[in-house]
């Protein structure tokens, strides 16, 4: 009697083993066979709005190309790159993927991305000349330099990162507004940081502060409008221990120890220097194209763009940040899948939906120029972002590096720098030769890989 | 001498009860502190679940919330295919458990209780494998995997699994240890073949063992991460796990945790109903056997 | 505890094969999903793998950077520094589990609370304390606040990441350490504890040279695999300090491993420090097993 009964769980258990297997199999022969049509992968992250938005995309593409099928794949922003790592190596790389500029070089080196210019030279739907040029340099790289050269990529946005201001707060300060062509100098920016940096209901804790700002995505703009980079132009030397360098450092940690205009130490690195600047509790705070949505809801008061102070050199800096969209050196189907990344990066309809949905500034220059001048849509000086890309952003130093470790060392031990406790200048001669040394092994790497 | 004997035995016995009480009832108020911190930040996920988005960062941060939304609860179905998160999840445990108990348990019976050459050194290497942190095998299963064109299927989360699961027959083979030989030397005499012994005696004598190991293996399944990640692509194979995952990076950015931790909750209760239906054999099972060395 | 076998008999060799069969699936499993997998890894640990498709061969080179390595180093001392939570967990299971062998009412109530973190999943824990942890908002700093204490930014302070990832993996694990001690206690044989008594002996003599030592097997089990799991502790760190914390402070040895290979494209510099890391722990957990085997003692 207890026999039958383990045999039955047993043969059950078998049932399922079968039923799945057969579940899986069957699976991957349909969506292999599909009777004589292009099958191409598509793999990205994103946020909600954006999946809606280029799922889409794909659907026009899929009706124009009725002989191509798309499947779509989405993960979200954290397990994208360890996904599109393991599916190269296991060498099942999408067709069309998403990819970090800074990854380019690697990708060339290994033959996985495409060489797609002249697919891209002779597209009829889709004109290069619209798309930001800027946006396209990112991705050419002739095996020496990144900037020039064959085309690996096409932008899936540019996002220039400008500076905000709490419009509403400096009425009511009674501050004059800043001017959104003349950026303000340094000793001008503290000084309208701290009459901003007051207790406004007289509790006596301070609820409002001029600014606070987080290293890794705004100390670029401080080092390089004062003439200094962390790495030189031929881009094998790190520079960090530049006076110009350590003085823009050290001008950022004393915002917060010295000048005391941000919120304090620990405060500072928290998401909630963003969530205070939604409340309305910072005075300045950064803006990149895909924040407006988020600030569009959540945002109660007035703000617009203006540019960063600038450093000894009297002009302003900042990042442009990209993700690229590649095609696989492997695909079975090279014409159509880049077709795919052109209607991604440029049709005018799936740019429309995403600039609708606030994530994005358009990727052809006439779409975008008439963008910012339209005063329906907020913030009112949208050229900014425009200036950026045009004139005064900048990549990060690690895409024209073969990985980032050398880069990530240097914000590794920087907190102490930022709380006060070590000087830029101690913490520079520190950090150098540590630097140099994991750029030269990625110099190195590079090498070997590109031997093959 | 005798009176005053019971007389004392008396009075001792008396205090001690009482001092046993006084005792319980200290204990108890310290296992109830305990619990309180044990199950307070799950309390906080159910009472965040409940929560309009805003009150979610209110300064002082509130219990119980002015008004409680339970339409958290009917989203997270519409927002992420969670229902299919679901099945797949129970599809990979439930085959891989079953399956697995038949295999780990046969294996068990025979590096208890069989006699064969090389039986412990291949044991210890069986053993090793629990060493080996997942990141170092990671890779080169996602290759051999995807060259035999098994990904975006449950297939890699399933079969290796089906060959048995070594902390099962660890500690299988330790409560087999404590089973005398002779009665596997009377059925033999009575000339069982060796898989009716193990049908017939051993299965049902390992049943608690296999009820403990089987609720610590489907846990481990059911909260299995890493894998799914690497080899489910398209949202209706992916794992409950990886929908929730998906939830929160996708909605941390627009703050919506009532969202994540309603879906958390979900996630939680098949668990933890499981486990209220086993405890007593858990407990009973590490009990009679009592894990010897 | 190998008997030798003298006589083939027939009856020995049947014994010997269905013993195989038995055996088969677990040894075949192991081999394909495990042992070539971690042959390949091992023999990635000699090149410069970088995932890429790129894989030459240069013999020790990675290991002489490893140990050079002072992130390594760091990693290895956060990983085994975070150990600690292992005999806090084993003490404090113990008396938990002797608490709930008294008898006290509420005990199955107790029970499923105290293992309910235990069941839970991983990911899903790590978020949660991830925000109560938060320095303005988080659970733990407004429970301080109730004594008045303000409670430091937790996961940004290098002196405080750790503790607060011990406190919450020993939170996690109570629940079944407690249940495994539980049981351990329930089957010490009552006329032990009776014979005590009425040799005299108070509380604690009871304790220490009678429950302790019963309950022996099931520690030994439990730090084992405790030192196993701990060695090789990731999800937690990834998902609460993505960073690897601040200044490394709560970076481990695994989770090192995986910013190497998936950041960096550096597999044979993570699969030789997976390599290293699988000695460390086989080390370890041999020496165990030899401490375990001299002060073993036989009951039955």
């Amino acid at each position: 009697m207890k026999w039958r009964k383990k045999a039955k769980v047993f043969f059950t258990a078998l049932v399922f083993i079968i039923a799945t297997v057969v579940a899986g199999c069957s699976n991957k022969e349909s969506s292999s066979d599909s009777g004589g049509k292009v099958e191409l992968t598509f793999m990205f992250s994103g946020q909600p709005q954006e999946q809606t938005a280029y799922k889409n995309v794909v659907k026009k593409f899929e009706e124009k190309h009725p002989n191509v099928k798309v499947n779509v794949v989405v993960t979200t922003g954290d397990q994208y790159a360890t996904k599109l790592k393991a599916a190269i190596a296991g060498r099942k790389i999408p067709d069309v993927f998403y990819f970090n500029p800074g990854e380019l070089r690697a990708y060339v080196n290994s033959n996985i991305l495409l060489d797609i210019t002249k697919y891209v030279e002779s597209s009829k739907d889709v004109n290069l000349n619209d798309i930001w040029e800027k946006g396209i340099n990112k991705y050419r790289f002739d095996g020496e330099k990144v900037g020039q050269g064959s085309i690996y990529g096409l932008p899936k946005d540019l996002g220039p990162f400008a500076l905000g201001y709490n419009k509403t707060m400096f009425e009511k300060t009674g501050i004059p507004l800043p001017d959104k062509d003349k950026p303000y100098t340094w000793e001008e920016f503290i000084e309208v940081c701290k009459k901003l940096t007051r207790d406004t209901n007289g509790d006596g804790k301070l609820d409002q502060w001029g600014t606070g700002l987080n290293a890794t995505w705004t100390l670029q703009a401080f080092v390089w409008s004062n003439g200094a980079d962390w790495i030189d132009e031929s881009k094998t030397k790190v520079t960090v221990d530049d006076p110009k360098f350590i003085e823009a450092l050290q001008f950022f940690a004393d915002m917060q120890n010295k000048y005391k205009v941000t919120p304090s130490i620990a405060e500072a690195q928290t998401l909630d220097t963003y969530q205070r600047w939604l409340r309305g509790q910072l005075g300045f705070f950064p803006v990149g194209p895909w924040d407006l949505a988020a600030f569009d809801k959540q945002i109660k008061f007035e703000y617009d763009l203006i540019p960063w102070p600038a450093g000894s050199t009297g002009k302003p800096a900042t990042w442009v940040g990209s993700l690229g969209i590649g095609v696989s050196s492997m695909t079975k189907h090279p014409k159509e899948a880049v077709e795919l990344a052109l209607y991604l990066s440029a049709d005018p309809e799936g740019q429309k939906a995403l600039v609708d949905q606030r994530v994005q500034l358009p990727n052809s220059v006439k779409v975008a120029k008439e963008w910012a001048k339209d005063p329906s849509i907020k913030p009112e000086n949208k050229q900014e972002f425009l200036d950026i890309i045009n004139d005064y952003g900048r990549s990060f130093p690690t895409e024209f590096t073969y990985n980032g470790e050398w880069y990530d060392e240097f914000y590794r031990n920087l907190q102490p720098v930022l709380d006060g406790k070590m000087t830029a200048e101690e913490y520079v001669k520190k950090a150098k030769p540590k630097m140099q040394k994991l750029l030269d092994q990625a110099i190195e790497q590079e090498k070997q890989a590109s031997k093959k | 001498m005798e009176v005053v004997l019971n007389k004392k035995t008396k009075v001792n016995v008396m205090s001690e009860k009482k001092r046993n009480s006084l005792i319980n009832s200290i204990l108890f108020v310290f296992l109830s502190v305990g619990a309180i911190f044990m199950i307070a930040p799950l309390l906080w996920m159910v009472s965040t679940s409940l929560k309009d988005k805003q009150d979610v960062f209110a300064l002082p941060p509130k219990w119980i919330p002015e008004t409680i939304h339970f339409n958290k609860y009917i989203e997270i179905w519409e927002k992420g295919p969670l229902l299919s998160g679901i099945i797949n999840s129970l599809t990979v445990a439930i085959t891989v458990t079953v399956v697995g108990t038949f295999t780990s348990s046969l294996a068990a019976f025979a590096f208890a209780k069989l006699r064969f050459p090389g039986k412990n050194k291949i044991f210890l290497l069986l053993l090793t494998s629990m060493m080996i942190p997942y990141p170092v095998v990671m890779i080169p299963q996602f290759i051999m995997f995807s060259s035999i064109e098994w990904t975006d299927t449950l297939l890699p989360l399933i079969v290796p699994g089906l060959f048995g699961n070594i902390m099962m027959i660890f500690f299988l083979r330790q409560y087999l240890n404590s089973v005398p030989d002779s009665i596997i030397e009377a059925a033999k005499i009575d000339g069982c073949s060796y898989f009716q012994i193990y049908y017939k005696i051993i299965l049902p004598l390992i049943r608690p063992a296999i009820a403990a190991q089987l609720i610590l293996w489907f846990m481990g399944i059911w909260n299995d991460y890493l894998a799914p990640i690497i080899y489910l692509n398209s949202p209706e194979k992916q794992t409950l796990q990886l929908v929730i995952a998906n939830f929160n990076a996708t909605y941390a950015i627009q703050s919506d945790y009532p969202l994540i931790m309603a879906a958390s909750v979900v996630a939680l209760l098949p668990m933890i109903i499981v486990f209220v239906i086993f405890q007593k054999q858990i407990i009973e099972s590490i009990a009679i056997s009592g894990i010897k060395g | 505890m190998e008997e030798k076998i003298t006589q083939k008999s027939s009856l020995y060799r049947k014994e010997k094969i269905y013993a195989y069969i038995f055996i088969s699936a677990p040894v075949i499993g192991f081999v394909i999903f495990t042992l070539f997998p971690a042959l390949y890894s091992l023999y990635g640990a000699f090149t410069d793998w970088n995932g890429l498709g790129q894989m030459n061969f240069i013999g020790l080179e990675n290991f002489k950077e490893l140990f050079k390595d002072e992130y390594f180093y760091k990693s290895m001392y956060n990983t085994i520094f975070m150990m600690i939570g292992i005999p806090i967990g084993v003490v404090l299971s113990l008396l938990l589990a002797l608490a709930l062998n008294r008898g006290v009412p509420g005990t199955n109530v107790f029970r499923v609370i105290y293992y309910i973190p235990v069941i839970s999943s991983i990911a899903a824990i790590s978020i949660l304390w991830q925000w109560a942890y938060n320095g303005d908002y988080g659970l733990v700093n407004q429970f301080l606040s109730v004594f008045g204490i303000k409670g430091p930014n937790w996961l940004q302070n290098v002196h405080t990441v750790k503790p607060a990832l011990i406190i919450m993996a020993v939170w996690k694990g109570l629940g079944y350490t407690m249940l495994l001690y539980l049981a351990a206690l329930q089957s010490v044989p009552k006329t032990f504890y009776e014979a005590a008594k009425l040799d005299g002996a108070n509380a604690f003599q009871t304790f220490w040279y009678i429950t302790l030592p019963m309950v022996k097997p099931v520690t030994f089990f439990i730090v084992v695999t405790s030192i196993i799991g701990g060695a090789q502790i990731f999800t937690e760190i990834n998902v609460m300090t993505p960073t690897g914390g601040p200044e490394f402070s709560s970076a481990s040895v695994v989770w090192y491993i995986w910013q190497k290979a998936f950041g960096n494209f550096q597999l044979g510099y993570a699969s030789a420090m997976a390599v290293v890391l699988g000695i460390f722990i086989f080390i370890v957990t041999y020496i165990q097993f030899k401490l375990n085997e001299r002060s073993t003692f036989d009951m039955d």
